[in-house]
């Protein structure tokens, strides 16, 4: 430490020094790809659940069509809710995350970014196993080029979930 | 009024060139009589927060009376990229010396 720098913090006891701020934005800095990931498999989750619902046939009583339209609807509403968590999460970290320079180690940054947000509205829009996948897809593209910007080898595993997908993980050091 | 003025810096946006708690010193009188030059260190107020200043690099002399601002650690900087040019008169000086902690 300097005798200088030790001035100026002696000074700073009488009158302390403005601020001048080296500055990002709010600036919390702190993101992850990780939010939009476990949206994607949540999608995926529910288009799952979708499809092994067994449904009513002609004859089922009141009492399971009441049951089959209430499982229905929840799943549902919980993919429109995550696909919509998805796409929240994909634009903070397109819009606040990556910045131009990254677009020279990236150059399809964009495109995978743009294509994914098109892909979550069409999650959320129809009942669609391809989709929700391409979803999920995305988002692992995505944490992969975050990771790789952070320094951090990816790993490519199976997700310790029901929806059991390959899913990119930071290799911690 | 006395030239030399002292800043504390905070935030990541100047590294490596400037870290969070280092002071530096700004001469308010740098611009009397030359412009800032590309590459000069420059302490700004905000031109999005009045109240606030911040410090930065010019990247660009873009013209006689604004200048183009940019963080030395560019993928962590709110500059010229996210507000524009800056006003020459929002210059509050040239950072003259660097205290390192």
């Amino acid at each position: 430490m300097s005798l200088l720098y030790s001035l100026a913090r002696l000074l700073d006891r009488i009158s302390p020094a403005p601020i001048a701020y080296a500055h990002c934005d709010i600036p919390c800095g702190i993101y992850d790809p990780h939010h939009a990931q476990l949206a994607a498999h949540t999608v995926v989750r529910m288009v799952d659940l979708i499809n092994q619902l067994e449904k009513p046939g002609p004859n089922a009583t009141v009492e399971q069509r009441q049951e089959y339209t209430n499982k229905l609807t929840r799943y549902i509403a919980t993919k429109e809710q995550h696909s919509e968590i998805a796409k929240s999460e994909l634009r903070i970290l397109w819009a606040d995350y990556f910045k131009p320079d990254h677009l020279k180690t990236f150059p399809e940054l964009h495109d995978t970014m743009w294509k994914a947000l098109k892909t979550a509205s069409k999650a959320r829009q129809e009942i669609n196993l391809q989709a929700a996948e391409e979803l999920l897809k995305a988002t692992n593209d995505v944490a992969s080029m975050f990771w790789k910007t952070k320094g951090f080898e990816t790993i490519t595993t199976k997700a310790p979930y029901p929806t059991e997908r390959q899913t990119v993980y930071p290799k911690y050091k | 009024m006395f030239p030399l003025v002292r800043f504390r810096v905070e935030d990541e946006s100047m590294r490596p060139t400037l870290e969070p708690g280092d002071y530096v010193l700004v001469n308010r009188w740098a611009y009397r009589f030359q412009s800032p030059k590309r590459g000069d260190l420059v302490v700004v107020r905000d031109p999005e927060t009045m109240e606030r200043f911040l410090v930065k690099r010019v990247s660009d002399a873009a013209g006689p009376t604004q200048v183009q601002l940019a963080g030395d650690n560019l993928t962590a900087s709110r500059d010229s990229r996210a507000f524009g040019p800056v006003s020459i008169d929002r210059i509050v000086g040239k950072v003259w010396m660097r205290l390192k902690r």
